[in-house]
């Protein structure tokens, strides 16, 4: 599996193919702790935002809420206590790209999270890792000792006024805990139920007080970005989304892997082809589902000569979305009526069954594909599953109901005849109508 | 609510409201539908049925009206095509995985989905696959459950939480498997059956009355229950002359407790038409004999006859009369006329375990209603133990602190359930409560106080700041362990805490349901136990009405008399040393009124005709009475009775059943609310008592189980078959399938033939 | 009367017989003060808890249950809501080596199909159960963060990746 940069400097990469990477020392010699460093000898909280706020980093855990603001709101004279949270809960399809930052480099994460425990004046910060991730808590749990042991973490860090604690808490095995209101319910002890917005994390999240939730990726960016300073970040991307993003390629290519491209990498289709070495076994491209499950599917002719830009707005323009940037290729060979069933199975198997039209939704919607699956199609059924889909689309009480409606409905639009396939002439014999699904 | 007010608009109209109002009960208020099943007012919010979608204009979505506050300028669009189809979206959602098979169900009827299906249901079903099948079941002796049913509202599982602050009822698993249960899959709970009354489906039901009527062959009778003190409002469901089932649900009834019950009100019932009622009169002609059925005419000639014998050779006095606080108004005050007029004896007295006497003639300010505890901001508790004596006022503390923010200061020798509720518990000696007394009364007696309680002075300390810092209501309540003078001081703790901004309210926890009527009506009462000493030695005869007595008397006093009347539903303890017997209608078969602790006045309403020949508590009295030549002139009409006592009595001027009628909004008796005074013998009594005590009592520290009061088989609750099952540790049965009644034997007195079938 | 009231007395008894309740060697203890220090409010060490339990116990059993109830001051319907919503907390037994098989579409483009086939092939039980020994059960689970090492499964806190048929076979041989 490929780890590395194309089309820039590795920034988010530079560490994860030195001996010894997660170790303190490694971590120190390339350039690590400088930035909290300069944060604690120079910067206040407020300059620390202010960086953060010029550099355009958008979030990476799939909203891409800009980061200088989300920490902004964060009340200054709250005389409650307030918490970082870094949410390494990554388990979105097709997403794989935290794991590794944190498996090669952990230290780069711990620096990130106590620049942003400065900035925001948090004495208490978790890292909320999966439970499946049993051995990266591990790897965070014996770098947060090395860091302790430096004088990294802890009372009176480097020697300046500033005292923060990052302790790592494990996760079950729960998708919707990856959702920021959902994981710190999680994080409560309770069931990961996503709670009501507003109030905002931002003011009243973990134990009532105010908390930024943040990815590992946003937070590993931190310290470049205060090295660096925000300008020279942002300029590395677009203007509107700076810097680097790590696409996290699987699926049918030959070269699957970690991907550091510069925000606004210009063409999807040379990424594809070229970077990640083509699809494999010669065959031809059919789909890509570009930023994790819950974004729109593409059809090969959406990208294949169209110069789709690697970014936020590039990619809407291109008919879908950055999400998580997990990015799932699919040749000829694959049927996208299969491959909407399983991921709407995920959905199903993972909505939180809190609010109706996504716990009822996704299980009838599985229902549907299996019946479909074994001979009972009808025409009439793409046009049933589009409807269910709408009915669950923006009524859901979190955003995972539309994360489940978004693949099956872009599927159907853009993919009819791998449903048709199984809707007309079913073996059943009972369709009606004949010809036009939609 | 602030009284500011803001424009919003819905539908194009516009609307004044008061700034903070949610969306959905103005919506509601001002006439636009708004369908709903998860929210529910008082609760925390849910938002998870999407049922009450709105458009808002300049927001993204549809949005939820039940978590939307008001603001000013907000235009809100309530009906329109897209809300109609999510609505009927979510009503198909329901469904997919919901039997349509209301005929079957016994919420069928009175069911929230199946109306709101009628509203906003599909016609066409287009949910063709396999539904996910859920077997029906038992979670207690009291909730059945059909798992299948359920829409995940969770007002159950709110309600056991903050409500009953049990959390005995939780949703387990995810997504589409989500169920409501609980670890096991038997529930140990106080089994209130509150999760019952608030759902909206045939989800959780009531396991004592599954399969017996349909909701619409029963006739709903609105009454007032018959166990304790709060004074529950509740419907008598009764088919023909039986006694089906008790609910309070809303839609019959809007009274002070809204959906609640707990386990007594709403299972407590089936003694009303239980086997073993007394059918007739019964006479014991000679002493050591048996009782023998008689006719009414022969049992009343037949004591009318007694009475004036024994009087007329010992002399008026030589007769008592004793009423109990479980009897309505119109029997305790036919009795006390009896007692009065027509025997003309000074022994008068009312069988209740603690008389709350000296508080009533010190009573410095008003009653707390159950309203202003649920709104109150600093409420002290000394002594009792509400969740299991009056647990519609643990409900309210509990919801004013969970909800509104109250701090609850808890003065108990034992650390009970609502000690989580609590800001600060002062746990102190058991028996010492009356040193709390002392220290409300101020400071000058804490280092004593303190160390007969064993805590710190310094917590008394607290205790006086709390209360003299509060803006807004402070309730003080106090249970049955305060002696005479300790209710006297904290009876004038208004003029004692009086402050700008600051209400002081009083809230007795009076044990019986009519123990404040009792009072209010007993105007030189005597104490039963003074009574009881006095039988065999200047007693000779008695008249009871209701047989109960406080259980550390002896009853072997009774044995002495030479006469003894009783006045029952069961044989008890006490109809064994009766000569006469005769059968008294219960609270579901007669006409009356009760007094709660709120000083409420209401109604008890006759839901079936008298049982075999039994006949309400004050006809019975004044039938006794016209024979001994006294015609009370109530001609069979307690509304008559009620008109005298509101002539008669003060505090209940001006009352009449008409103005009764509306359980929505009860009305309160006047109690006199004496001047402020000097308390200086009253503390002097205390302190002298309180110095008496040992300095090393044991505290204790165990929480008390959930229903240890609750679940005592009394002579009611003994006559309910679950009750048993529950008296015995609610043993988990071997099937959830089948009721444990059918199952489990704890010893003879539970095995029903029905149930060996 | 033929319905004397029962022996009171029973009454003063726990209405909720106490379970009997796990206990653990002081270094286990220790390690749940570690955890149980994390957080301001005990509640919130519940998941770490409940791992540490089902190591050392197998699953959630009714006196690990008891035990979590009682050390983190919470009802056992507490406990029970949150280990059944988590997919990875067992309230029934499992085998020693729990086999998870993603099958999310990543994997399931490479072929996860034919590794749970497999799998069901070498021990001889279906998807959901557990061999007869109690040493295996076979999952299929949702995606695990490997889809660039696909397919790939899991066996208990194990990555195994990139799996091919020898490589399955290989160990489930070393297991066995
Ligand atoms: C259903 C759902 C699942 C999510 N899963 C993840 C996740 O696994 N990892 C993550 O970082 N963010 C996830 N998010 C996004 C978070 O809610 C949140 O936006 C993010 O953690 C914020 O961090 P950022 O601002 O750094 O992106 C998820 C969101 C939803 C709605
Ligand atoms: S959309 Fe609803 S059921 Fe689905 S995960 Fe979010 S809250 Fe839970
Ligand atoms: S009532 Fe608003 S979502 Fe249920």
């Amino acid at each position: 599996m490929f780890i590395g940069a194309i089309g820039c400097e590795p920034l988010q990469l530079r560490r994860v193919h030195l001996e010894n990477s997660r170790w303190l020392d490694v971590y120190r010699r390339n350039g690590g702790y400088e930035a909290i460093k300069k944060v604690l000898d120079t910067m206040s909280p407020d300059d620390v935002i202010n960086e953060m706020k010029k550099s355009a980093l958008r979030g990476r855990g799939g909203a891409g809420f800009p980061t200088g603001m989300k920490w902004s709101f964060v009340p200054k004279d709250s005389p409650k206590a307030k918490y970082v949270v870094c949410n390494a809960d990554e388990s979105e399809p097709g997403t794989f790209k935290d794991r590794y930052l944190m498996e090669r480099d952990p230290h780069m994460l711990i620096e990130g999270i106590l620049i942003a425990a400065y900035a925001l004046g948090a004495k208490t910060n978790y890292i909320y890792t999966r439970g499946e991730y049993k051995y990266l808590i591990d790897i965070m749990d014996v770098a947060l000792d090395e860091a302790r042991a430096a004088g990294l973490l802890g009372n009176k860090i480097l020697g300046s006024d500033f005292s923060c604690e990052i302790y790592t808490h494990t996760g079950a095995g729960a998708y919707i805990c990856g959702e920021e209101t959902a994981l710190l319910s999680s994080l409560e002890g309770m069931r990961g139920h996503p709670r009501m917005k507003p109030p905002f994390p931002a003011i009243s999240g973990l134990y009532a007080s105010p908390t930024v939730v943040n990815n590992v990726e946003t937070l590993t960016a931190v310290p470049d970005i205060i090295k660096m300073g925000g300008e020279a970040y942002q300029k590395l991307g677009t203007e509107k989304s700076g810097g680097t993003k790590l696409w996290a390629v699987s699926g049918h290519v030959n070269q699957p892997g970690v991907y550091e491209l510069p925000m606004g990498y210009d063409d999807m289709e040379k990424f594809i082809m070229e970077d990640c070495g083509g699809i494999a076994n010669g065959k031809q491209l059919k789909a890509v589902i570009p930023g994790g499950s819950s974004v729109y599917i593409m059809r090969a002719d959406q990208i294949i000569g169209k110069d789709v830009r690697m970014d936020y707005e590039g990619l809407v323009a291109g008919g879908s979305m950055v999400g998580s940037g997990g990015f799932i290729v699919m040749d000829e060979t694959v049927d996208i009526f299969e491959s909407t069933k399983n991921l709407t199975e995920f959905y199903k198997h993972e909505s939180c069954g809190w609010c109706t039209p996504c716990r009822e939704g996704t299980d009838w919607l599985v229902k549907i594909f299996k019946r479909i699956e074994n001979g009972g199609g009808r025409p009439e059924d793409a046009q049933l599953l589009l409807d269910i889909c709408d009915n669950i689309e923006g009524k859901s009480f979190c955003p995972l109901g539309d994360a489940a409606a978004w693949p099956i409905q872009s599927a159907v639009k853009r993919f009819p005849e791998d449903f048709e396939k199984h809707l007309v002439n079913n073996s059943r014999g009972e369709s009606k109508h004949k010809g036009e699904l939609l | 609510m602030s009284t500011e007010l803001v424009k919003v608009t819905i539908n194009a109209k516009d609307f004044q409201v008061p700034k903070g109002a949610r969306l959905i009960d103005v919506c509601r208020e001002n006439q636009f539908d708004i369908p709903s099943f998860c929210y529910y007012a008082d609760l925390a919010l849910q938002a998870s049925c999407r049922m009450c979608l709105v458009r808002i204009e300049k927001m993204p979505k549809l949005q939820t009206s039940c978590t939307i506050i008001c603001t000013d300028g907000m235009v809100v669009t309530t009906q329109s095509e897209e809300i109609e189809k999510a609505r009927r979206s979510m009503l198909e959602f329901l469904l997919a995985n919901h039997p349509l098979d209301c005929p079957v169900c016994d919420r069928g009827g009175e069911c929230e989905l199946q109306e709101l299906t009628f509203d906003w249901g599909n016609l066409e079903e287009r949910f063709i696959e396999q539904k996910n099948a859920r077997a029906e079941k038992y979670l207690s002796p009291m909730v059945a459950n059909d798992p299948q049913r359920c829409i995940l509202c969770k007002r159950c599982t709110r309600v056991c939480d903050e409500w009953m602050g049990e959390d005995a009822i939780e949703a387990g698993n995810r997504g589409a498997n989500t169920v409501i249960g609980t670890y096991g899959g038997w529930l140990n709970c106080s089994q209130c059956g509150n999760c019952i009354e608030v759902c909206p489906t045939g989800t959780l039901l009531d396991g004592t009355y599954r399969h017996q009527a349909r909701p619409w062959e029963l006739t709903q009778t609105i009454s007032t229950c018959t166990y304790c003190s709060d004074g529950c409002q509740m419907s008598l469901g009764s088919r023909g002359d039986e006694l089906m089932r008790i609910v309070a649900r809303d839609r019959y009834v809007n009274g002070l407790n809204g959906e609640f019950l707990c386990i007594k009100g709403r299972f407590g019932h089936p003694f009303v038409n239980h086997e073993e009622r007394i059918r007739t009169p019964l006479i014991r002609y000679q002493k050591g004999g048996r009782l023998v059925p008689a006719t009414w005419d022969e049992a009343i000639r037949f004591t009318a006859q007694k009475l004036d014998g024994i009087v007329a050779a010992r002399g008026n006095n030589s007769l008592a009369v004793v009423g109990s606080p479980r009897l309505t108004n119109e029997a305790l005050y036919c009795l006390r006329k009896f007692a009065a007029e027509v025997v003309e004896t000074e022994n008068y007295a009312v069988a209740d375990a603690f008389s709350l006497k000296p508080f009533f003639e010190s009573l410095g300010g008003p009653l707390a209603t159950h309203q202003d505890i649920r709104h109150a901001k600093t409420i002290v508790l000394i002594g009792g133990e509400p969740e299991e004596l009056q647990p519609l006022t643990a409900k309210q503390i509990r919801q004013a602190v969970r909800n509104g923010g109250a701090k609850l200061i808890l003065i108990n020798s034992v650390p009970i359930r609502l000690r989580e509720q609590a800001a600060q518990f002062i746990h102190i000696r058991p028996g010492t409560e009356n040193a709390a007394a002392l220290a409300l009364a101020g400071n000058a007696d804490d280092a004593l106080a303190a160390r007969k309680m064993g805590v710190e002075a310094a917590e008394l300390e607290i205790l006086r700041q709390t209360i003299s810092e509060t803006q807004g209501d402070v309730v003080l309540m106090f249970g049955g362990e305060l002696s005479a003078e300790a209710q006297a001081v904290v009876a004038q703790m208004p003029y004692t805490f009086a402050g700008e901004g600051r209400r002081i309210l009083l809230h007795p926890l009076a044990l019986f349901n009519n123990s404040v009527g009792a009072l209010d009506l007993d105007v030189n009462g005597k104490s039963v136990s003074d009574l009881l000493d006095a039988a065999g030695v200047s007693i000779h005869a008695m008249y009871m009405a209701g047989s109960l007595l406080p259980e550390h008397m002896p009853k072997c006093g009774l044995s002495k008399l030479d006469f003894l009347v009783v006045q029952e539903l069961f044989e008890t303890e006490t109809t064994a040393f009766a000569d006469v017997v005769f059968p008294a209608a219960s609270f579901a078969e007669i006409d009356g009124t009760f007094t709660n602790n709120d000083g409420f006045v209401q109604r008890v309403r006759k839901s079936i005709e008298p049982v075999h020949q039994s006949k309400p508590d004050w006809l019975i009295v004044s039938e006794l009475a016209k024979e001994l030549g006294v015609d009370f002139g109530f001609e069979r009409s307690a509304s008559a009775v009620f008109r005298e006592i509101a002539e008669r009595i003060p505090a209940y001027a001006d009352l009449r059943y008409p103005l009764l009628k509306d359980e929505s909004h009860p009305l309160q008796v006047k109690h006199a609310i004496a001047s402020k005074r000097e308390l200086a013998k009253e503390i002097a009594g205390i302190r002298r008592a309180v110095a008496e005590l040992s300095d090393d009592g044991v505290k204790v520290s165990e929480t008390p189980q959930v229903g240890h009061e609750l679940f005592k088989l009394g002579t009611l609750t003994d006559k309910v078959p679950q009750f048993h099952l529950l008296a015995a540790g609610n043993p988990t049965p071997a099937s959830f399938a089948i009721s444990p009644l059918y199952q489990i034997t704890i010893d003879e007195g539970i095995k029903r033939e029905k149930a060996v079938a | 009367m033929s319905q004397q009231p029962i022996n009171i007395q029973r009454l003063s008894q726990p209405v909720q017989m106490p379970d009997e309740i796990a206990t653990f060697s002081p270094k286990v203890e220790a390690e749940i003060d570690r955890h149980l220090a994390k957080y301001p409010v005990m509640r919130s060490a519940i998941l770490p808890l409940m791992f540490i339990v089902q190591r050392e116990r197998g699953y959630l059993d009714p006196p690990g249950v008891s035990y979590l109830a009682k050390r983190l001051n919470l009802r056992i319907t507490d406990i029970w809501e949150v280990a059944t919503f988590y997919s990875m907390l067992h309230l029934k037994p499992i085998g020693k080596y729990h086999i998870q098989v993603c099958k999310t579409l990543s994997c399931k483009l490479l072929g996860s199909d034919k590794i749970t086939q497999l799998c069901v092939k070498k021990l001889g039980i279906k998807v959901g159960e557990m061999t007869a020994d109690g040493r295996f059960s076979l999952s299929e689970v949702e995606c695990l963060g490997s889809c660039g090492t696909a397919p790939m499964f899991q066996i208990n806190f194990d990555y195994h990746e990139n799996l091919t048929a020898e490589k399955v076979d290989q160990i489930l041989e070393s297991l066995a």
